[in-house]
């Protein structure tokens, strides 16, 4: 049952004419070449082409676009369509009465705000061509950020026609009613294994708007390195690996900004304790000595007065309402074997595991304290499940099955299971992600709402500038689908999309970005000549 | 045209100066222990002590005939995107707050940029010298800030290349910086064919993908792309006078229309880059004959192309006439390699063909190459054809023919030993499709080796690089080109003694680490430089300008 059309008013009984002329979609649902499948399609039979100066009007919207987002989305959708050939032909001579011409996208956004809200309706509906207006595509939605997804799906549904050399969307009228099945669909890079630099990252974001992903969560430091600016405590960024592979406060904000422009959402992390040996570079009183220096000295309040810093800083351009505080993989050894410690936790009659479980949750004291709601890793809550604040978000990663007891404690879920679901493991095949279903076992339908939805983790060990694009596509495009797509609309027997992805994944090629063959696991360079669609 | 103003400064400066670094001399600063980090290396330069600011809103003035120059203006707006892309807030430092209240001035506030020329041509050999001057604004200097000085908007782009490399965003302050001033530079390429080969019938490279390839190219001011467009998988380009032609492309979207390789042309010329087309007849054309059967010997026996028939020639005439709209460089590269002659032997019709001319099958082959070559003559373009069709039939190939080497290592020495021009392309060193070679070797490769006649020495205009596509499409073929591509490409731009030199795990390795990184900043996905094997992920987590 889905009640987007009562969601937007006024457009029902538009809809209700054209699903009756329109062909049932069902049986060539994967000729229709559009990745992420929306939720509803119909089309029809009909081609019809971009005018030359195809624009957007945006009239009877409540929407004002006083930043521009629209527009810029808008922009980047007609490029995007526009960068695989140039369109030469005479656009607005194509149809012999003009009546197969389309002259612009109406656009029209209910709601007036266009702040990036988590949880917020994402859903839109595209018409080609709108009933009351036939040269005008149509299309709906209730925020700005629902409008951009639906202006990539019709970014999906234009061609370029190699004879008459103009961009042509064929099989109108198009009937298409949309929004995800997930609000959390997201993509992990790290930052601190290597250093990505601003355009490589900027790629990557607009990479996951093709695929309607809408969280990168940022891994932005970990043992390896330190390399964004904290204002608070400045010398925390000397543990960047050189002067030049930083990022200023700035640009991080900017990142933040050039996502959120995109409807992305950007979770910053700190993984603590476990994962923060870096930060020692530039104040060494949080290693526990400094030939032990990993996890960060937990008899200190210094260690925390600092992460209070962070945090306070990060709240100042991080405005997604999560924040994510790692706590995986805690060898708490050094606690033992350092005097200071050991002493200290005698006194507190804690073992190492109670230190552990006193770090993490004063990190999320600490985390509240800003306003963040808080996403740690599934350690937590396998180790001290009932003690995490109730509004935790657990992050899955380890193992299958996770999911299921922490939804059944009452607490919200993020799957991202290692054998599935991270592109690091480039032996996983697209397959295999596309396979992963987040509800596996979960019948229980309060359980299932609190699953947030999924994210693949793009691990930087092996992963720099060169090589992160290849080994997040074409597989992250087989998740998204999973996290998109309404699950009776999804393959039980994923080959059964393979030329579907192959096509979108020849798309992002065009598009320059360097997605992989789909043939074999991840990353893998072509083995023989051949069609980027047959590879 | 010569650079009279700038050229006269100059030589006062280098007199004046005693950290003259030239030619001759180690391109280690005698003052400093670290080459700067500049690739390709400048022919001439010195440097200074002295940390430069550069104002981020910086300006551009021009001069001369050619300062105008559309072309100019758009490098230049692209130059500054690349050098400032780091997001800053002018008010969030204290230094660049009093910068901007105007109590600290930016050392660096206007880039000048003279061109001598107004002709916009690019053809080989064009003029791509430049000087480049960057100083600190005093009473006494004639000429502050920065100054760029060529002949031709060509030699301007290289000088801003160069320029856009002396920047560096400084963390501490967040500006842009240029650290070891001032700058007295004094450029020019060593060969004036730097070459670079995509192969788009084994993979079809996207639009864009070439675009990033050409943009790319001119960081290492690299200045030729030879396009192979057509070989025996795929034809993926329209040509008008016979349009079933591009019928060969792996699908109806992997293919170029004319106004794209039009426009492929135009974007490499707005960079200073020349676009070789190819052809490679008659050997590695077996995609042609899905549109035209009848240029097949057979349906069974498809390659070589069909030597008894007019209509081959025709055709090759046809597209020629076509692809002579779109690419105006002078050169046209007719492939002539690998032609394996059974089919005409084992085909009825051509058979006694053969044997009604008395012709051996490697007759045939010469009269097909030496008959292609015409018809390219006949539009007014210069023949370059791969090393074989010389080592079969050398001394009747036209006297104009450019000869590429890829076969064999002495191969350029014997052909400019006959008076041809030649391409050095060695496939153990210089094809980018074998993973195998290292960047040092790659580097180490000198096209001059055995040439020692300097008026043969003339004769090798320059070397290329060769990315073939069987392994490598969209997703791979950036990294399979760079770091290595940049390595010959310093050899091919640097005086030989520069490179030739000295220890260069020490004059080039660090440099090289430090322009891998610079590519990757600009968003190029170049690889590792230290990895042995091409194109493999970092082995581990590190620093950039480590791996």
């Amino acid at each position: 049952m889905r009640g987007i059309a009562t969601k937007i008013s006024g457009v029902a009984p538009l809809f209700l004419l054209f699903i009756a002329g329109a062909v049932s979609a069902f049986e060539d649902i994967e000729k229709l070449r559009i990745w992420p499948l929306p939720a509803e399609v119909n089309h029809g039979g009909r081609r019809m082409y971009l005018s030359e100066d195809f624009k957007l009007v945006t009239e009877g919207s409540k929407y004002e676009d006083p930043s521009a987002i629209l527009k810029e989305g808008f922009d980047r959708m007609l490029a995007v369509v526009r960068l695989s050939h140039v369109v030469s032909g005479h656009r607005n001579s194509s149809g012999s009465d003009g009546s197969s011409l389309l002259q612009g996208l109406h656009v029209i956004i209910s709601s007036s705000t266009d702040e990036l809200e988590y949880g917020a309706d994402e859903s839109y509906r595209l018409v080609v061509a709108s009933q009351g207006k036939p040269s005008y595509a149509q299309l709906e939605a209730k925020s700005v950020y629902g409008a951009l997804h639906g202006l990539q799906t019709f970014s999906q549904l234009c061609h370029f026609n190699m004879k008459k050399k103009v961009i042509e969307v064929l099989m109108t009228p198009w009937n298409i009613t949309d929004q995800p099945r997930f609000s959390y669909r997201g993509l992990l890079i790290d930052t601190s294994r290597h250093y990505l630099p601003l355009p490589v990252m900027k790629n990557v974001i607009d990479s996951m708007t093709y695929t309607k992903l809408n969280v990168l969560h940022w891994h932005i430091v970990d043992t390896q390195s330190f390399p964004l600016e904290i204002p608070s405590y400045p010398k925390l960024w000397n543990g960047a690996y050189s002067p030049t592979q930083r990022y200023t406060f700035e640009d991080a904000a900017e990142i933040v900004n050039y996502a959120g422009r995109r409807g992305i959402h950007v979770l910053a992390e700190i993984d603590v304790p476990g994962h923060a040996l870096s930060w020692g570079k530039g104040y060494p009183s949080l290693w526990p000595s400094k030939n032990c220096q990993e996890p960060l000295d937990v008899s200190s309040d210094f260690t925390f007065k600092l992460i209070d810093g962070i945090l306070s800083d990060f709240s100042k351009i991080f405005k997604f309402k999560f924040i994510h505080l790692g706590g995986d993989e805690v060898n708490t050894t050094c606690w033992s074997t350092t005097p200071r410690i050991s002493k200290w936790l005698k006194k507190h009659r804690m073992t190492e595991a109670d230190a552990y479980e006193y770090f993490v949750l004063r990190a999320q004291k600490i985390a509240s304290s800003h306003g963040y709601e808080i996403i740690n890793w599934e350690e937590t809550f396998n180790n001290f499940g009932n003690k995490l604040n109730p509004k935790t978000v657990v992050h899955n990663w380890l193992g299958t099955g996770v999911v299921g007891r922490v939804t059944a404690a009452g607490l919200r879920c993020i799957m991202s299971n290692q054998d599935k679901w991270y592109l690091d493991h480039i032996d996983t095949p697209w397959q295999m992600f596309y396979a992963n279903e987040p509800f596996e076992m979960i019948r229980d339908k309060k359980q299932q709402s609190l699953v947030l939805g999924g994210e693949v983790c793009m691990w930087g060990e092996h992963i720099d500038a060169s090589d992160i694009e290849q080994t997040i596509w074409p597989r992250a495009a087989a998740a998204a689908e999973r996290l998109w797509t309404p699950y009776t609309k999804l393959a039980e027997n994923p080959d059964k999309v393979t030329t579907r992805l192959a096509h979108f994944r020849c798309l992002l090629n065009e598009r320059g970005v360097a997605a992989a063959p789909l043939v074999g696991g991840g990353r893998v360079a072509p083995f023989e000549p051949g069609s980027c669609l047959a590879q | 045209m010569a650079l009279n103003h700038l050229l006269l400064l100059l030589l006062l400066i280098l007199l004046s100066l005693s950290i003259t670094i030239t030619s001759s001399s180690s391109p280690v600063t005698a003052n400093h222990d670290s080459p700067p980090y500049l690739w390709p290396l400048p022919a001439e330069f010195t440097s200074g002590e002295e940390t430069l600011s550069v104002d981020p809103s910086l300006s551009l003035t021009v001069a001369g005939n050619g300062g105008g120059s559309p072309i100019v203006r758009a490098a230049f707006d692209r130059y500054t995107g690349m050098i400032f892309k780091h997001a800053y807030n002018r008010a969030s430092s204290l230094l660049t707050r009093i910068r901007f209240l105007s109590v600290v001035e930016y050392d660096i506030t206007s880039l000048k940029i003279i061109v001598h020329s107004d002709s916009e041509e690019l053809q080989l050999g064009v003029d791509e010298s430049y000087s480049l001057m960057v100083s600190k604004k005093n009473d006494q200097s004639i000429v502050g800030a920065a100054t760029i000085e060529a002949n031709t908007v060509y030699g301007a782009l290289r000088g801003l290349e160069t320029f856009s490399q002396l920047c560096a965003f400084d963390y501490l302050t967040k500006s842009v910086q240029i650290y070891k001033a001032p700058w007295f530079i004094q450029d020019k390429p060593r060969f004036k064919y730097r070459g670079l080969l995509i192969d788009t019938s084994r993979h079809y490279l996207p639009i864009d993908v070439i675009k990033q390839i050409i943009e790319s190219m001119s960081f290492a001011k690299l200045n030729v792309l030879h396009w192979h467009i057509v070989d025996e998988q795929s034809f993926p380009l329209e040509t008008p006078t016979y349009p079933n032609l591009w019928k060969g492309a792996y699908s109806r979207w992997e293919r170029y229309t004319v106004e794209d390789a039009s426009e492929i042309v135009r974007f490499a010329k707005m960079r200073g880059i020349n676009v070789m087309a190819e052809l490679d007849v008659p050997g590695h054309a077996e995609s042609w004959g899905t549109g035209y059967p009848d240029l097949w010997p057979s349906p069974s026996c498809r390659e070589p192309l069909d030597v008894t028939k007019n209509f081959t020639f025709d055709v090759i005439s046809g597209i020629l006439t076509d692809m002579r709209k779109i690419f105006p460089f002078e050169f046209f590269h007719l492939g002539g390699d690998e032609v394996n002659t059974d089919c005409w032997k084992n085909t009825t019709h051509v058979k006694e063909w053969l044997q009604g001319r008395n012709f051996t099958s490697k007759d045939a082959y010469k009269y097909f190459v030496l008959r292609a070559q015409q018809i390219a003559i006949s539009k007014n373009w210069t023949p370059v054809n791969w090393e074989e069709t010389f080592s079969s039939f050398g001394k009747y190939l036209d006297p104009r023919t450019v000869v590429q080497n890829w076969l064999v290592s002495d191969i350029c020495q014997k052909a400019v030993a006959k008076g041809f021009r030649c391409i050095f392309s060695n496939q153990g060193y210089w094809y980018l499709d074998h993973l195998d070679v290292p960047w040092d070797q790659v580097y180490n490769t000198e096209p001059l080796n055995g040439i020692h006649d300097p008026s043969q020495q003339k004769l090798v205009i320059g070397g290329e690089v060769c990315m073939w596509g069987e392994t490598a499409d969209t997703s791979v073929v950036l990294q399979t080109i760079w770091p290595r591509a940049a390595a010959a490409a310093e050899r091919m731009w640097s005086t030989r003694e520069a490179v030739s030199k000295g220890n260069i795990t020490l004059t080039a390795l660090p440099r090289l680490h430090y322009f891998r990184c610079l590519l990757n900043n600009r968003g190029v996905p170049a690889a590792p430089v230290d990895n042995w094997y091409a194109r493999r992920p970092p082995s581990g987590p590190g620093s950039c300008y480590a791996q």
